[in-house]
Parts: structure tokens; C-alpha cells; sequence
């Protein structure tokens, strides 16, 4: 049976529902309805294609999936969507397999932020510039400046003098989707029963956790990822922000020997300290689980985690929670990250991924991957006050997207490579098998040669 | 202290033991099949529940939700057409290592001997490249199947001939005074004789083609890949997921429970050819 | 083997050789030698299309001067040793205390073949789970003696050790079944003979037992051994190598070099030495077997 004809059983049998469940008033059974981006828009050009979209098993694309979105695709434009979802960190070997293939097999990829510049670069991605140039291709209403810019940046532009920021040469290789910064989550019964104030500072961040692990029974402080290689990294970038810690100076020198570096790490130790036991292995899932068991009381890291938070069926704290600024110490600024989509340079249907890729960051589409628990990239939800209520999240993550940074984090080619050694390091520290300054003094030299053999110093 | 009542104590002592270290092999593999007949609210219950009413809601999702089934079936195709060409092959090549001599013959079974300890993820790297070459990795299983024949063969060969080291050479001798073609010995006389070993080859093949990872894991895409590649890379520690994982895990476990209780005697066989006398 | 060929049967060895042998050479020898090859280029995964550029021996000095490698050689003899040393002694053990036909025998011995044949990912997936921090059975049953909870996984000092325990209870019941095996061929008639003369348990195993059986521990050794070098896949699905390094053997130090560096050049000399490490231990094995069949 081809999906076409599933799709009109489908609505068929929709429709049935819908004349059934309301009693028969034929005003509910709606037909025409103007299909999203734009009545226009010819969006059966490729009909019959079959596209392949490679994704993570993550919090915003499980809601895509739950949502529906992909079968509003199908049936939208009767191109075929075939979907090979995998745990991300496995993802990046197996697109790179994929991509370095002459003839790819994924035509739309999720990629984390951090493999966006050694994609465009390596020439394994596609530049969009040329898609959004045609007017056949792009979709009237689709408000590309209503994306959060700094998502752009982060999970977008690349291959310019800056590598992985914006700036003379660099171009679109991606757009948002899954992305996200970072905000503090935290008990309200356990704040409030403790009359705790809510940390607007790492001292009082550190503070508030020693305290909920002394006081509090069965209750730790800060849930925090932190195993070996980029688990740990990523904590250790998303703390070093405000302490004004850096990997590189503007050298490409290695900076993170720096004493603001070893504040970072100091700090997190003492975090080790106040968290729930075992938390040095911690890895994202781990970190999440440990505040949805109400483990921990504080969670400090990715704000796409508000929607599992939120949900019932996966939190048991889901109806006593708060939201926060990311404190700040030197620098209030927080991280930008996540996930964009893009389009293999091996793909041999770029043009019916690029309509699967607009669609899936339309408005309204975002809006409905936003309702199952997705996370927004849009300033349009972000500052709606009427979603306030419901997902009082977004009313801090507005204020907070003023603060997101998009170089927090030096995503160039080699990141991989360093993120990796650093990661290692710096769990060697967490973990007291060496100083913090032994750590970072250790992968100095390995991190330079790496800088070295790639030609950004001598 | 009888002769009696001290036999009686270390039979006791024997059974104790023995219950004890089945405890531990099966405590994993009880954890993983329960897990899997969970609901996923249930699975990280602790105290956990030891009795419980099983629930097939995992297994129903890992069919219909995702790609199991093609998952499912590049396994099973892999796995038996490598397992009938591998043994097939093999026993040719045992049969000309046990009947005849010939220049090179020495060397032929020590690099047998050698190419079975080869590493399968060193193969990684030249095979991926070179497939990727010839165009193996688009075309599907084919590049999948023929590492996982060339990797049993030395096995295959081996086994094959002590089992074939061990038939008299008389039958043989008497078909070719009859005039019978060397192929033709070989099928009707040799191979009906050596079934348990054959058996043997078989299951080993089978094991390894069924449950490797590596190189399945480096030479796959979504439409050729296997079962074990696919738990993997599903593989998260989130809670709810473990049910499906476990599910899985538990089909690719499934041959080798029917094998373990069906063929015991051949693998133990398996397992000693060539470190024990048998 | 009997000499005898039937006079005036016509060679047909390389007939029935060659299917073997051209899938052998042409998928196991092949990729080897380009192994061998490659380990003096530098080549990346991202310019497959680009031949590589010989940089003669640099990928070893470079392997020989990190730290990272230095430290999965370490990781590597310490699982190897420690696993074969383990399994070697319990195997034993447990095949010396449960030799002889009892009832049930049978049954037990099928169950021991289990873990050996459930898939490496099944096992590392199994094994995963008794070790989770929270959930994992095993921080469960410990609690109850007041013990951990401990980070079996993620905790430096400790995951090697969780890696090393998975293993054990894989191929423990591969010695097991070994040495059983060596045992059954001990002669009847020895075994009586020391019993008329009255010699105890200890002695029948120290001067009967033992000897007969130390040409099959040998093997099983050198075997389990060269399993050792080559397992990965466990590993793999546990810890992934870490926390940190400390559990990167080096087949996983390879495959990690190759698919998550890239660095297709590098990851071979570390291939190259592998398969040098193997080839030692192999040639025992071999010569062994080859002892066997001059008889």
C-alpha cells in the first residue's frame, strides 16, 4: 500500500472520528485547510521521493516524532520520510562514515553544533545559500529573522576566517532545530521549606548546593554531567562562561591553565561533593534522571531539558518546579548549543530535504513540536506571553537568550579531537586522579601539537 | 565418619557449588529477559518486583515502532547465507588439507591457524576503504557477508578436518576405484559422514555472523544494518528506553539460547577442537 | 594422517583449496597487508578521495610518544593478564570439584555454555544494567551488607575492575568446560591404581591430575589470551573506553583513532602493533598444533 493512500484512509477515517465524536456537526470536519508556509507554495514537487533524515534520540526530537510533523510531510507533499534515529553520541562516526561515502545514504542530518564547522569545512555539508535564493525552494512565510539569531550563529554559520563564527567568507550551513542554552532548574518545595534563596551567583550557587546536601535528607545539591571526555568538557565549558574561562586565547594559545580555568574545575569538584553518588560518571542522561527522581535539587545545563522536566510521565518532580537565569560570576553569559539540521553534500535529493527542513522550522510547525514537549528556536514563542502560564520556561529563557553566547565554545575542525583530550583531563580532575593544575598542565602540550599539526600556530 | 556420610557431604558440597555459580552465570541473564517483559514504570522498581505480571508492551514497540524488522531480517540473512557458503567452502578446503599432500600445504595451515586469531576490528580501517572503493557499501550485505566467510573459514577448515582426519579412507578408496570424480566423493561419501561436524562449523558460524558488531557496525548503513548494531547505537541510559533495549537484546540472545539448549554437545565440541584432544 | 593416496588418483588439492583461499586472501589478506601499508601514510576520513602522503615512520613515533597509547598498552596487559589469571584459576577449580558424571551434571554444563554464546553487545548490555549507579541490581544487593553505592562504571579506579568481573563471568565456563574436558581423558586405570595404593585427594592432584592436564591449560591460556587482545565489543558497549581511558584497550584505542579522530594512518600502526602482539602469542598456539599433527 503506497503512503498516499494510507494518508487518505487516514484522514478518512479522521474525518469519521471527528463527525462521530462531535455528534455529527458537519462545521467540524474541517477540508481546507491553507497548508503551512504559504497557499502558494508548490509543495508537491517532489512527490515520490524518499528522503532519509538521520536524528537523535533527544528530548526535542522525540516531540517532533510525537507530534507528527513527519507524516503532516508525507501527506503535505507525498514525499516519503524515512527516519534512523540513534543515540547522539554515536552519531557523529556514523555520519561520517556515511558522508565520506560517494554516494550518501542520509539526505537531512541533526548535527550537534560541535561538528558544524569540521562538516563545512571537510566539505561534507551543504551551503544553503543557493536553496533559500530560489524562489521555487523557499517557502513566502517561513520568517527566517524570526529564529533566534544566536542559535544561527551557533548551529549555522561557518567556514569563513572565524571557522565556526560569523565573518568574512563564512556562510549558512545549517538553521536551528533542537538547539538550545542553558538555565537552572530547581526544587521550589526544597527551596521554599528551606528558605532558600534562588542563586543569582556561582558563590551563592556553591553555597545553596552545600547546604541542600547537609540539611536536606536524601536530597543532593547540583545534578551535573561530568564522565570522561565530552560529558565532562561540556560541564566544564558551561561553568567556565561565567567564570571567564576560555580553551584558547586569541592566539589559538591554549588558555585553559588558566587560574579562571582551575576556578571552574575547583568548582565543580565541590559540586562532585554535594551530588548525588557516582555523579563523576555522569553522563546527560544521568544528570536528567537524577533531578526527574528528585535526586538532586538544582539542575544547571541545557534548557531543553524544562519539557522532561514538565512531564508527568517522566519526572517526579514535574509540579514542584522553578526556573532561573544561569548564575552569573564574571560574565552572565550562558552557552549555545544543541542540535541543527543540514544537508549532506552526498545527498541525492538536497532540494526535497531542504523543503523537509523548512517545514520542520515553519512557525507553526515549531509551535507544535513546541506543545509535545520540544524546544523552541523562534523569538515569536519565546515572546509570547499568552504560553507564559504554561510554560513559564520560555518567559526566562527570553531574558536569558539576551545573555546566550555563542563563542563559548571553539568549534573548529579539531574540536573533536581536543574536546575529547580535554574531557578526559578534566574527569581525571573531577575524580581526584590528579590536581586540577596536573590535568590541564598534562594535555597542554598534546592539545598545542594538535593546534600545531593543524597550522593555527607554530 | 562412614564412607558413606563423606560422600554424601561433598555431593552436598558439589550441589551447593554448583547451584550457586548457575545463580551467578543466569542473574544477568534473568535481569534482561524480566527487564524486557516490564513496563517501563516498573523496570527500575527497587525493591524490585520478583514476581510480576510479564507484559510483551516492549516487545510490541521495538516491532512496530521501529526498524526491527528490517533490522531483523538483514541479521537473519547475513547470518545464514555467510553460515551455508562459509561451511560450504570450508569443507572443501578441509577435505583437500586432510586427503591430499601438496607444496605449501604446511604453510597453508599455519596462516589458517594465525588468520583465525585476526582481530576483527583491525580489518576495519582496509576493508571499509576498500569496499567503499568497489562500491560494496552501497550495493548491501555483500561486503558484510563476505568478511563474516572469509573470517569463519580458518575455523570452519579446521574442525572440518579432524572431523574428516577421522573417517576411514576406505569408503573413499573403493568410489574412486569405481570410477567416481573427486567432487563427486566429496559430496556423497565425505560430507554425509562429517554432520556432527558440520553441526559444529555451523553454529559457530552462525554465532559469530549473528553477533558481530564491529565491522557490521563500520560497514552498514540503515538498510543493511544488523540487530546488534542497531541496539547499540539505540543504546542510552535513559529509563524508559531499557525496556526496549532489553527486548532486543533479548532476540539477539534468542539463537543462543536454542542452540545452548538444543546443541550443547556440538559447542562444547566446538569450543575444545583444537585445545583438547578430543 | 594416512599417507595413502589411491595410485594414479589425480591432485585435486587445489581445487578444492581455492574457494577458501581466494576469499581469504582476497578479504582477510588483503586488508592486512594494506594495514601493513597504511600504517606509513597519514589519511583522513574526510579525504578519501585524496591518496594518502607517505610520512614514513612518523605514525609510530608518534604512537610511542603519546601518552593516551602509552596508558591502553597498560590497560591492555593488566585485562589480559588479570582475566586469564582469574578465569585459568576458577575454571580449574570449579572443573577439579565438579568432575565426575552426578545427576544433573549435564544440565549444569549446558547452562555454563550460555554466556559464551549470547552476543559480546548483549553482554555489554547486560552488564551495563547490573552496574548502573541507581538502578543496577548489583549497588541493590550490596546495599543490604551496607556496602557502596558504588560507580562500577564511571568511577577511574573501579571501571577496569567492573570490565575485568563482565569477562570473567563470560569465559570462565569456556575454561571450565576445557579443563573438564582435559580431566575426562585422564586414564581410568591410573586413577584406580592410586586409589588401591591409597593416595589421597591432594596427591592423585598434584602428581596425576595436574601434569595430565597442563598441556590443555597451556592452550586454553595462550587462547583466552589472544581472545583478550581481541575482544572490544563488551568494552565497547560498557564504558566506551572510559572514564577517561581507563578501560581503552587497545582494539578500542584503534577504532576510536580511526572513526572518531579519523586518522585511518595512525589507527593502523596501532593496528600493526596489535597484530604484532598477537603473532607472538599466535605462534605457540601454532606451533603447538602443528606438533599435533606431525604425530
Amino acid at each position: 500500500m503506497n503512503v498516499r493512500k494510507l494518508v487518505s484512509i487516514a484522514i478518512l477515517l479522521t474525518a469519521a472520528a471527528a463527525l462521530v465524536f462531535s455528534g455529527g456537526a458537519a462545521e467540524q470536519v474541517e477540508v481546507e485547510v491553507d497548508p503551512p508556509g504559504g497557499r502558494e507554495f508548490d509543495w508537491r514537487q517532489y512527490e515520490g521521493t524518499t528522503l532519509v533524515f538521520n536524528f537523535p534520540n533527544h528530548v526535542h526530537y522525540n516531540a517532533m516524532l510525537e507530534a507528527g510533523v513527519l507524516e503532516d510531510f508525507e501527506a503535505l507533499t507525498g514525499i516519503n520520510v524515512e527516519a534512523d534515529r540513534m543515540q547522539y553520541m554515536n552519531m557523529h562516526d556514523a555520519q561520517v562514515l556515511e558522508m565520506s561515502k560517494p554516494v550518501g545514504d542520509y539526505d537531512l542530518i541533526s548535527m550537534v553544533v560541535m561538528w558544524k564547522a569540521e562538516y563545512a569545512l571537510g566539505g561534507m555539508i551543504r551551503p544553503l545559500e543557493s536553496f533559500f535564493d530560489d524562489p521555487s525552494l523557499t517557502l513566502p512565510d517561513y520568517r527566517f529573522d524570526d529564529l533566534v539569531p544566536a542559535y544561527v550563529e551557533v548551529t549555522g554559520i561557518a567556514g569563513g576566517e572565524n571557522i565556526y563564527k560569523d565573518g568574512p567568507g563564512a556562510q549558512l550551513y545549517g538553521v536551528p532545530f533542537g538547539s538550545e542554552t542553558s538555565f537552572m532548574i530547581y526544587r521550589t518545595d526544597v527551596f521554599e521549606e528551606h528558605g532558600l534563596e534562588v542563586p543569582e551567583t556561582y558563590d551563592e550557587l556553591t553555597e545553596t548546593a552545600r547546604y541542600i546536601y547537609e540539611e536536606v535528607p536524601d536530597t543532593y545539591g547540583l545534578t551535573m554531567r561530568a564522565a570522561s571526555g565530552h560529558h565532562a568538557t561540556h560541564a566544564w565549558l558551561l561553568h567556565a562562561s561565567p567564570y571567564g574561562a576560555t580553551v584558547f586565547d586569541e592566539n589559538w594559545e591554549p588558555a585553559f591553565t588558566s587560574p579562571e580555568s582551575i576556578e571552574t574545575i575547583e568548582f565543580m569538584k565541590k559540586m562532585i561533593d554535594y551530588g548525588p553518588p557516582g555523579m563523576e560518571g555522569f553522563t546527560q542522561d544521568e544528570e536528567f534522571a537524577a533531578f526527574l527522581q528528585g535526586d538532586a535539587a538544582i539542575y544547571l545545563d541545557a534548557s531543553v531539558f524544562a519539557g522532561p522536566a514538565k512531564d508527568p510521565a517522566q519526572s517526579r518532580v514535574h509540579d514542584r518546579i522553578g526556573f532561573a537565569l544561569h548564575p552569573r560570576q564574571r560574565t552572565p553569559l550562558a552557552e549555545t548549543g544543541g542540535f541543527g539540521i543540514a544537508i549532506p553534500e552526498n545527498s541525492q535529493n538536497a532540494e526535497a530535504a531542504f523543503l523537509l527542513m523548512q517545514y520542520l522550522t515553519l512557525p507553526e510547525v515549531e509551535r507544535e513540536i513546541v506543545l509535545a514537549g520540544g524546544a523552541p528556536f523562534r523569538m515569536s514563542t519565546v515572546e509570547d506571553s499568552s504560553l507564559y502560564d504554561e510554560y513559564p520556561e520560555f518567559e526566562v529563557l527570553a531574558d536569558q537568550l539576551e545573555h546566550a553566547n555563542p563563542d563559548w565554545r571553539p568549534i573548529i575542525p579539531e574540536w573533536g579531537d581536543i574536546n575529547n583530550m580535554l574531557g578526559i583531563a578534566i574527569n581525571q580532575a573531577l575524580t581526584g586522579a590528579k590536581t586540577p593544575e596536573q590535568a590541564m598542565e598534562d594535555v597542554y602540550e598534546p592539545i598545542r601539537n594538535v593546534m600545531i599539526r593543524a597550522g593555527y600556530i607554530d | 565418619m562412614t564412607f558413606q556420610t563423606r560422600r554424601r557431604i561433598s555431593m552436598s558440597v558439589k550441589y551447593v557449588m554448583i547451584i550457586l555459580w548457575s545463580a551467578l552465570v543466569l542473574f544477568p541473564i534473568y535481569e534482561m529477559v524480566s527487564t524486557s517483559l516490564k513496563l517501563p514504570v516498573d523496570a527500575f522498581k527497587l525493591p524490585p518486583d520478583w514476581i510480576f505480571w510479564p507484559t510483551l508492551v516492549n516487545y510490541r514497540e521495538v516491532l512496530f515502532e521501529s526498524n526491527f524488522l528490517r533490522f531483523f531480517t538483514n541479521s537473519v540473512l547475513v547470518a545464514v547465507i555467510s553460515t551455508t557458503v562459509s561451511v560450504g567452502f570450508g569443507a572443501f578446503a578441509a577435505y583437500s588439507l586432510a586427503r591430499w599432500n601438496f607444496g605449501g600445504k604446511k604453510t597453508a595451515i599455519a596462516g589458517i591457524l594465525l588468520l583465525r586469531m585476526i582481530p576483527e576490528v583491525i580489518l576495519a580501517v582496509p576493508v571499509f576503504t576498500m569496499f567503499n572503493r568497489i562500491g560494496f557499501i552501497d550495493s548491501g550485505r555483500t561486503g558484510l557477508i563476505l568478511v563474516y566467510i572469509a573470517l569463519n573459514l580458518p575455523f570452519n577448515i579446521w574442525v572440518l578436518r579432524t572431523f574428516i582426519m577421522e573417517l576411514p579412507y576406505e569408503l573413499e578408496e573403493s568410489a574412486i576405484i569405481d570410477g567416481c570424480t573427486d567432487v563427486r566423493v566429496f559430496t556423497s561419501i565425505v560430507l554425509p559422514l562429517i554432520g556432527p561436524g558440520l553441526a559444529v562449523a555451523s553454529i559457530f558460524t552462525f554465532r559469530i555472523a549473528w553477533n558481530e558488531f564491529i565491522l557490521s557496525l563500520v560497514l552498514t548503513n540503515r538498510f543493511t544494518r544488523t540487530l546488534p548494531v542497531a541496539v547499540s547505537l539505540f543504546l542510552t541510559d535513559t529509563g524508559t528506553e531499557w525496556g526496549k533495549i532489553t527486548a532486543i537484546a533479548t532476540v539477539i540472545a534468542l539463537p543462543a539460547f536454542i542452540f545452548t539448549f538444543a546443541a550443547a554437545k556440538s559447542i562444547i565440541m566446538g569450543l575444545t577442537a583444537g585445545a583438547v584432544k578430543g | 594422517m594416512r599417507k595413502s593416496s589411491v595410485p594414479g588418483r589425480k591432485n585435486s588439492a587445489y581445487l578444492f583449496l581455492a574457494p577458501a583461499a581466494s576469499i581469504l586472501l582476497l578479504v582477510l589478506m588483503v586488508p592486512i597487508f594494506n594495514t601493513l601499508r597504511l600504517s606509513f601514510f597519514e589519511w583522513t576520513m574526510r579525504a578519501l578521495t585524496e591518496p594518502p602522503t607517505f610520512v614514513g615512520f612518523r605514525n609510530f613515533r608518534e604512537l610511542f610518544g603519546s601518552a593516551n597509547f602509552q596508558e591502553s598498552i597498560r590497560v591492555t596487559i593488566t585485562f589480559s593478564l588479570s582475566v586469564v589469571a582469574i578465569e585459568l584459576l576458577l575454571g580449574t577449580v570449579l572443573a577439579l570439584l565438579l568432575e565426575g558424571e552426578f545427576k544433573g551434571m549435564r544440565l549444569f554444563r549446558t547452562l555454563f555454555v550460555l554466556p559464551i554464546m549470547i552476543a559480546p553487545v548483549v553482554v555489554g548490555i547486560m552488564w551495563r544494567f547490573m552496574y548502573h549507579p541507581s538502578y543496577g541490581k548489583i549497588n541493590y544487593f550490596l546495599g543490604f551488607i551496607g556496602l557502596g553505592p558504588y560507580g562500577w562504571l564511571s568511577n577511574p579506579d573501579l571501571a577496569l575492575r567492573s570490565v575485568i568481573i563482565a569477562d570473567i563471568w563470560q569465559w570462565t565456563p569456556f575454561v571450565f568446560l576445557l579443563v573438564l574436558a582435559g580431566l575426562q581423558g585422564v586414564p581410568k586405570d591410573v586413577m584406580e591404581a592410586a586409589t588401591v595404593d591409597g593416595t589421597n585427594y591432594f596427591q592423585t592432584l598434584l602428581y596425576i591430575k595436574l601434569p595430565f592436564i597442563s598441556a590443555v591449560l597451556g592452550i586454553t591460556a595462550v587462547l583466552r589470551l589472544i581472545d583478550s587482545f581481541r575482544s572490544l565489543v563488551v568494552i565497547y558497549n560498557m564504558t566506551g573506553g572510559g572514564p577517561g581511558v581507563s578501560t581503552e584497550i587497545m582494539s578500542i584505542h584503534l577504532f576510536k583513532t580511526a572513526f572518531t579522530s579519523q586518522r585511518l594512518g595512525l589507527a593502523s600502526a596501532v593496528a600493526v602493533i596489535l597484530l604484532l602482539l598477537i603473532a607472538v602469542f599466535a605462534s605457540v598456539f601454532i606451533r603447538n598444533s602443528l606438533k599435533e599433527e606431525r604425530r
